[in-house]
């Protein structure tokens, strides 16, 4: 259950989430109906044949949206129309009108969609209420807002916001590469986007990249600056910070992982909890690093 | 099928310039726009300079007259206009930057990276000695982001408990005549010279955008809603009448 992309919202930390397993109960994941295109609900996050729908240690909550979507390709539903209306012409020696054509496309949604497959699909999340922070394990925005209005229908109010950064982004970013302090325990990684600052600018890529090299500080003088950037904390997790505050390709390494291997369980139950248990402390650890960072402001006064 | 006529007119807007002769001798550049959506031949001025936009199949020559007749009136546009025509950084020169509704000082120093900064005794702007100017307006335009999310972030607070649901994001970007928009998505945008205004100003664009979010319209129900949670919009309605303009010139001439 690691996350491998974390996209970060806000709360206001006087948001009460006492009875969130009820609320959450009311929103579960229904089977997609046979006429329907897509059904999303809440599912436990310990597997579709487990029963509680979210699960805590401490102040940090694990929840997860499921989604069932049909799949439908536009190309098929074409190239069957296409026969029907070469059919239907040399049949009738004239090409059916548009509102025809249409009924037709109809029908033929209406006749594959029940034969159409299913795709399951999930997104985690961690309410951690330490930080007033939810926590999406996505890195597309549209997915995370899915999974915060998700929430937001079951609770009835979660006034959840895209983490607000009081310093741009950009220049801190930069200033780590250039040579400025990092936080307490933060380190370069191999890794980064540079982009030149004029609109349609140039784009540089690095990858196993040495950061503070002489290539680097070329670009830098250019006028470069860094959109996303490779770093390391504590030799526990790596993960690429963009400007975007979205974190990318989160990796747990070995220092932290090595707790995790030197017991040994065999219930998949107890694998899941020290997983999360894990997962929900490096989270904390990393966001109490990047919010005095980024400057990033709660949600509430 | 496009009908016969949409067919010969063009579709694209097409731009370029040409000069024009006041009386008084100056010699001043008119951008022309030729829009397909234009119905009749329009002069606009504002602290850009002088526009004149022609529909479709209006001549260029019908165009010049028209600017050509109507000089003296854009002659005392352009003088009305001439005091909001603000000038840009000029770098290790320029002293003060405006902030909040105020100048703040700045000073200039030499650095890896293009950075601009708020410290105790004003703004530093770090410059190295190759970047080109768009370093400058850009990391300009990153401060201004920043400081205005600052803002946005004491305030928003406040406002949020009363709103039937949350702005899903805020946007900050340079805006043409509009000081701030709500998308049907729940996205606010912010027009960046906002950060240039007085502070009170700024809140009420970032009010009545976020009323917007109980009534998507001007309606008098609206107008409540403003006057429940921002009493003095109407002053700072009227700032934004006398000021704005020259607020919108300043912010193009740092960041364009």
């Amino acid at each position: 259950m690691f996350f491998r992309n974390l996209t970060f919202f806000r709360f206001p930390a006087s948001l009460d989430l006492a009875d969130l397993e009820s609320h959450l109960a009311s929103h579960v994941l229904k089977p997609v109906g046979p006429m329907d295109m897509a059904s999303s609900g809440f599912i436990p996050p310990f597997g579709r044949d487990a029963e509680a729908l979210s699960h805590s240690i401490g102040d940090a909550t694990w929840v997860s949206v499921g989604r069932e979507d049909r799949l439908l390709p536009a190309a098929v539903v074409n190239d069957l129309l296409q026969k029907k209306l070469a059919e239907l012409e040399a049949r009738e020696g004239r090409r059916p009108g548009g509102r025809a054509r249409k009924r037709l496309k109809e029908d033929l949604v209406q006749e594959l969609l029940p034969r159409a497959f299913v795709r399951p699909g999930r997104t985690d999340a961690i309410l951690d209420r330490e930080h007033a922070l939810c926590v999406v394990d996505t890195s597309s925005r549209k997915q995370a807002e899915h999974v915060v209005s998700a929430l937001r229908d079951a609770l009835g109010s979660f006034p959840a916001l895209p983490p607000n950064a009081e310093v741009a982004p950009r220049s801190v970013l930069t200033g780590w590469i250039a040579g400025e302090p990092l936080p307490e325990g933060l380190s370069l990684g191999d890794e980064c986007e540079l982009k030149d600052p004029a609109d349609n600018g140039a784009v540089v890529k690095c990858q196993r990249q040495e950061l503070q090299s002489d290539e680097i500080a070329r670009h830098l003088e250019a006028g470069k600056q860094v959109t996303r950037l490779a770093l390391v904390l504590d030799d526990h997790v790596s993960f690429v910070l963009g400007e975007d505050l979205v974190v990318r390709k989160f990796k747990l390494l070995e220092g932290a992982v090595d707790a995790l291997e030197s017991t040994e369980r065999d219930d998949l139950h107890a694998e899941l909890d020290a997983r999360f248990a894990l997962m929900s402390g490096e989270l904390k650890r990393l966001f109490a690093v990047l919010e005095p960072a980024l400057r990033i402001g709660r949600a509430d006064a | 099928m496009p009908g016969p006529f949409r067919l010969l007119a063009p579709r694209r807007i097409e731009r370029d310039s040409f000069p024009l002769r006041l009386d008084d001798g100056r010699t001043i550049e008119v951008a022309r726009t030729r829009h397909p959506r234009a119905r009749q031949l329009r002069l606009s001025v504002d602290e850009r300079g002088v526009r004149l936009t022609l529909p479709p199949r209006a001549s260029l020559a019908s165009g010049e007259r028209f600017a050509h007749q109507h000089r003296d009136w854009l002659a005392a546009q352009l003088a009305r206009f001439a005091p909001a025509a603000a000038q840009g950084l000029v770098p290790g020169e320029s002293v003060q930057l405006p902030l909040r509704g105020a100048q703040v000082p700045l000073a200039w120093r030499e650095g890896r990276y293009a950075c601009v900064r708020s410290g105790p005794d004003g703004v530093e702007v770090a410059l190295p000695a190759r970047a080109p100017p768009a370093a400058l307006a850009r990391a300009l335009r990153d401060f201004y982001e920043a400081e205005g999310r600052a803002d946005v972030g004491r305030w928003l607070a406040r406002y949020l408990p009363g709103l039937p649901r949350p702005p899903r994001r805020l946007r900050f970007r340079p805006m043409t005549s509009q000081w701030g928009s709500l998308a049907p998505d729940g996205t606010v945008s912010l027009d960046l010279s906002l950060v240039l205004a007085r502070p009170s100003a700024f809140e009420y664009v970032l009010v009545h955008e976020l009323c917007h979010l109980v009534h998507a319209d001007h309606s008098r129900a609206f107008w409540r809603e403003v006057e429940a949670r921002f009493p003095a919009w109407r002053a700072e309605r009227d700032y934004f009448k006398a000021e704005g303009r020259a607020l919108k010139g300043a912010a193009r001439a740092l960041f364009g």
